[in-house]
């Protein structure tokens, strides 16, 4: 049986993540068209490799839920921020039904490594038909938060952190280490130029090693969180003028790690793509185990290293590798891929329709739970009754997207919009507020 | 067998002073060490609490010889001070051909999720860590799991910082919700404005009712010196506050708890404090599960509701208990906390 799938993301992230699960799903078993929703600063390189791996559409949510194909997959897997995620489950299932139309299981999952938040990230996706997680780890932590609680039956599948296509390990690697940057971890400038200070002292006492560092954006891109001063401006802050085996390098990091020996990070998913191309890694431990870094994630790696204290590139190259227990604890594993993903939904497809997930529970309360149509319009009046207009507005137009025939919430949130305060208030007391 | 208790945050003071009246019944004798800062804290204790203390620089204590005629030290320092303790505590023992004293440390909160994590990182290493239940100790697990630290020794001692023993008073005659506030959830004036409105708002829909705005913290004597960023500053400002929307202080708190005929709040640990007692307790949860507000702690207390759904008020007073699973988990179901400490203790002392 061939699956047809969809998977719909919007940053670059989510789309290395809708890539990485295409690229895991079997060929045969699954077709697989990607959706990746326009957003600005999207890396063209993704969208690029996304267009050569299958089929892309670029389509907006609103035009995606209108269109006639979206019936003719067997299920959907949504990749968007938290709060995107909970209001796509809510506005597909709304669309569906209005519409008369079948609804297919949704599943979601994460784009990479949890480094914090895991807890709110699981509070956002509650109610899909199947949330893909990365290995034990992720879920022992999400047994414990459900446990006792009317969501513990929320089911879940393990598809572990294998990004890439292997390689076979080969004999002629550069002398050259990949450092894998993070646009906030570390955070603060003064860290940010101790780091690569660091690095630059490493170059120099490995004259016979190059080493590059991988912005994660490039400066006209944009990701998940916010660049204040991108990499290179460090360079430039930190070292006048570096070493000159030390540079910064825009090459796809696939094609960095697959020809060098060794790739260093602080605590990027990367780690892990350079596992799948037989690159050795190694985690900073300069900044110690902190929860702002993520690096308490990567403390039973086994390979922790003080950059500052390592004698040369050749003894980082030299030290031992990750601890097997410990990568498979954390889900990089043969037994956790795409595959199990494609067994659950046929699983599923055994099963009668999904049925719409009770979401409101009695002394319950999850992020996702909000985005009922009629609670979203009580909110928003209770959201005008404290003046706090921005949430009043965020809610409607949730509540709009959801139901965008609905004449009184279009009325309503015109009047929110109008700038004048006097013109405001007096559109908002001739527009039907919501009643129930 | 004698223990000393180190702190030097309020916080930490109450809590230690709470794990000594529940060691002594465990027969241990626990002497204070109170940092400088909390003195004018530790006159609030009783006479015999603050008879058993002592005034002393936590660090100076560390590498003093008063340590060598104690069995073990618990260690409940700012996070960034515990490893210099430790290391100076060693270092001393070293110098003196002495082995180290047994050293234990743990959250003062039953915190869950990132919080616990970051709260758990810098007590690995001490030769004990107290953990409230369960659910910390799974979570340790996790973090620990093939590190360094794999090996770290730990306790589960039920809610040991909890004030959860009856002090014997009855309700108020007049019904009373206590708002249970925090410095920083919310933490921006604007948001703290937005939700004293509210409060506001429940007070004038509920004429019936007291809403007591109770500070878990601790405000300046001076009003002046209030921040806008608490809703005492915002109760101060209303020139049309409704007369039954009324301010604690902090050192009220425990008395304003029992007399309560309901409890909300957003993520206080005083929520607890009622839930184990059996109040009827709301937690807020019109912000949603995030993380900057503890949310992951109480989401699995079954007492979730929003402030919209608490109207009207008497609707509390039949609402259910906490989750007893959840409870259990986080730490309730642990009787004999401070025997397991002082079995664990003498072990180390060995």
């Amino acid at each position: 049986m061939t699956l047809k799938l969809l998977l719909v993301a919007d940053s670059d992230s989510q789309l290395l993540a809708a890539q990485a699960l295409a690229q895991g799903a079997g060929a045969g078993r699954a077709a697989i068209t990607v959706n990746a929703v326009p957003r600005e600063g999207t890396p063209a390189a993704v969208l690029e490799a996304l267009e050569r791996q299958g089929e892309l559409w670029r389509q907006s949510l609103r035009q995606l839920l209108n269109e006639p194909r979206l019936d003719g997959f067997d299920a959907i897997g949504v990749y968007l921020t938290g709060s995107k995620l909970a209001e796509f489950r809510s506005v597909y299932l709304a669309s569906r039904r209005q519409l008369g139309r079948p609804t297919r299981p949704l599943f979601c999952g994460f784009n990479g490594v949890v480094l914090e938040r895991f807890e709110e990230a699981i509070a956002w996706r509650l109610g899909y038909d199947l949330i893909c997680l990365n290995g034990p780890r992720d879920q022992a932590r999400l047994e414990l938060m459900l446990r006792h609680t009317p969501f513990a039956g929320q089911r879940s599948v393990l598809t572990g952190l294998n990004r890439q296509r292997g390689v076979e390990p080969q004999g002629g690697r550069l002398n050259r280490l990949v450092f894998a940057e993070q646009v906030v971890m570390p955070a603060e400038a003064a860290e940010r130029r101790r780091l690569v200070r660091s690095l630059a002292a490493l170059a120099r006492r490995s004259p016979d090693w190059e080493v590059l560092i991988k912005p994660r954006v490039a400066p006209h891109e944009s990701t998940f969180h916010t660049v204040e001063t991108h990499i290179d401006q460090t360079l430039v802050e930190a070292l006048g003028s570096p070493p000159a085996n030390l540079r910064i390098s825009y090459e796809p990091l696939a094609a960095l790690l697959a020809s060098s020996r060794v790739m260093a990070t602080v605590s990027s998913t990367a780690f892990f793509d350079a596992l799948d191309l037989g690159c050795k890694p190694v985690v900073l431990a300069d900044f110690g185990l902190r929860h702002d870094l993520g690096t308490p994630f990567f403390a039973g790696s086994g390979v922790l290293r003080q950059l500052e204290s390592a004698a040369d590139l050749e003894s980082l190259a030299a030290g031992p590798d990750p601890d097997p227990d410990w990568l498979e604890w954390v889900g990089y594993h043969p037994r956790f891929t795409a595959e199990n993903l494609l067994e659950a939904l046929e699983q599923l497809a055994t099963e009668a329709g999904p049925a719409e997930p009770v979401l409101q529970h009695p002394g319950y309360v999850i992020n996702a739970a909000e985005l009922a149509t009629n609670q979203l319009r009580r909110a928003a009046e209770a959201a005008l009754g404290r003046r706090d207009l921005e949430e009043a507005v965020r809610l409607l137009e949730i509540a709009q997207l959801q139901r965008p025939d609905h004449r009184n919430i279009a009325r309503r949130l015109a009047a929110m919009r109008i700038a004048n305060p006097i013109a405001r208030r007096l559109a908002l007391l001739v527009t039907p507020r919501f009643r129930a | 067998m004698k223990l000393a208790l180190i702190s030097d945050s309020p916080a930490a003071l109450q809590a230690c002073l709470h794990l000594a009246r529940q060691l002594h019944g465990a027969g241990v004798e626990v002497t204070q060490i109170v940092a400088p800062a909390l003195e004018a804290s530790l006159q609030a204790a009783a006479p015999a609490e603050r008879s058993r203390a002592l005034v002393m620089e936590p660090l100076a204590f560390a590498t003093s010889e008063l340590m060598d005629h104690l069995e073990a030290a618990g260690v409940f320092l700012d996070p960034p001070r515990l490893a210099a303790f430790r290391q100076g505590h060693q270092r001393a023992a070293s110098l003196r051909g002495q082995r180290g004293r047994p050293l234990f440390s743990g959250p003062l909160q039953p915190l869950v999720g990132d919080a616990l994590s970051a709260d758990l990182l810098p007590r690995l290493g001490y030769d004990l860590i107290c953990l409230h239940g369960q659910t910390q100790v799974e979570a340790l697990a996790w973090l620990v799991r093939g590190s360094a630290h794999a090996a770290q020794a730990h306790a589960a001692i039920g809610l040991w910082s909890l004030p959860s023993a009856p002090v014997g008073l009855a309700v108020s005659e007049r019904p009373q919700l206590l708002v249970l506030e925090q410095r920083a959830v919310p933490g921006s004036a604007r948001e703290k404005a937005l939700l004293y409105r509210r409060f506001q708002a429940l007070a004038l829909a509920s004429p019936g009712w007291t809403v007591r705005l109770q500070p878990d913290y601790p405000l300046p004597g001076d009003p002046q010196l209030w921040e806008e960023t608490t809703l005492a500053w915002h109760h101060r400002q209303d020139r049309q506050r409704p007369a039954n929307l009324q301010l604690g202080q902090l050192e009220d708190l425990p008395l304003s708890l029992m007399q309560a005929w309901a409890c909300l709040g957003i993520s206080s640990p005083w929520l607890l404090s009622a839930m184990v007692r059996g109040k009827p307790t709301v937690v807020l949860g019109d912000y949603g599960i995030r993380t900057e507000f503890d949310g992951p702690l109480f989401f699995g207390s079954g007492l979730m509701r929003r402030l919209a759904d608490c109207q009207p008020l008497e609707r509390l007073l039949t609402a259910p208990a906490a989750n007893a699973g959840w409870l259990a988990d986080l730490g309730w179901a642990i009787a004999d906390g401070p025997q397991r400490l002082r079995r664990q203790l003498e072990a180390l002392a060995r």
